[in-house]
């Protein structure tokens, strides 16, 4: 790999490194279904490295990312128009401006989620931790734990907005003066 | 914004609307800006915390291998009669002097690693570009060189 290359990789990499949450969330948003979210999110970032050579640098990473997910998203969902859980055109539009708008925000909220995770009684913070990993399913994890699936996902329901009311308290508090 | 919604989105999210509650709550998000701004934060914290466990499923010892806590769900009878048989288990053990390890509750990084390689070998190949093994989400599972801090 010449120099310029290593210069590119490694300016594409930092890049993607700092705005890789950010669009986790924006494809997340536009595609509930985790498994399509991942498969797209996938799909955008070979597409951003390939098309990397045409950004221009004096552009915002985030928005060009954004507009390149945005289109990935619409491709992904031609196929599924007439599935009830899946969002129209103009409602994945509208949710794209809503949620680009919104990064800063977001933003703010992850790093509050970290104090807030914290928090939780340990054992709620596991099981949340658990739910989220990669490959177990919740029946199976309900299995594991001698539960049935609803009383998970119930309990699942109460941690998320916990944690959620959380992340709100704690950006009122840091933004009163 | 009431209860109602934090569950009908807790509810999309885990794919449990029929397909007349998912095409009334689509049809909710379209009108209502309020409800799309409490969607979004809920996707924003999904995401967030499919990254941290992400990261912590990388640890050994990882939490989706822990056990239950009384979280208000069923407590099945074998639940009661586990500490009971461990209990005359140590009895029985202590007559015969005899002492055996714990068995640890630690992650498979067998499984972990075979996973992340799976994903990896979903990317698309060939690609008109080299893409960096790093991109992938699982890379960190790798401990990947090159990946950026």
């Amino acid at each position: 790999m010449s120099d310029i290359e290593a210069q590119h990789h490694d300016r594409f990499g930092s890049l993607f490194a700092e705005h890789e949450p950010a669009l986790r969330t924006f494809v997340r948003a536009l595609l509930p279904a985790p498994s399509d979210a991942a498969e797209v999110t996938q799909a955008v970032a070979v597409m951003l490295w390939q098309k990397f050579a045409e950004f221009d640098a004096a552009r915002d990473f985030r928005k060009w990312a954004f507009g390149v997910a945005r289109y990935e998203v619409l491709a992904f969902l031609r196929d599924r128009g007439r599935d009830p859980h899946v969002f129209s055109v103009e409602l994945v539009n509208t949710l794209a401006e809503e949620a680009t708008a919104a990064g800063p925000r977001h933003e703010a909220q992850r790093e509050a989620l970290e104090t807030c995770l914290k928090k939780l009684p340990e054992a709620r913070r596991e099981l949340v931790l658990a739910a989220y990993t990669k490959d177990i399913r919740i029946d199976q994890l309900a299995a594991r734990r001698g539960q049935t699936p609803m009383s998970v996902y119930k309990a699942l329901h109460r941690i998320r907005k916990a944690l959620l009311e959380c992340v709100g308290h704690t950006l009122v508090r840091e933004s009163a003066p | 914004m009431n209860d109602h919604w934090h569950e009908q989105i807790q509810r999309h999210l885990n794919g449990q609307l029929g397909a007349e509650e998912a095409a009334a709550f689509v049809e909710a998000l379209g009108r209502d800006a309020e409800l799309r701004a409490l969607y979004l934060d809920y996707m924003n914290l999904d995401a967030a915390l499919g990254a941290m466990a992400e990261t912590a499923a990388a640890v050994p010892g990882s939490v989706a291998t822990l056990p239950a806590e009384a979280e208000g769900g069923s407590w099945p009878i074998w639940r009661w009669l586990a500490p009971v048989a461990a209990g005359a288990a140590l009895v029985v053990l202590g007559f015969v002097f005899e002492r055996r390890g714990p068995v640890p509750a630690r992650a498979d990084l067998g499984a972990a690693t075979l996973s992340a390689q799976t994903a990896i070998s979903r990317l698309p190949t060939p690609a008109p570009a080299p893409i960096p093994a790093w991109m992938s989400p699982t890379a960190s599972l790798l401990g990947e060189a090159g990946a950026p801090r």
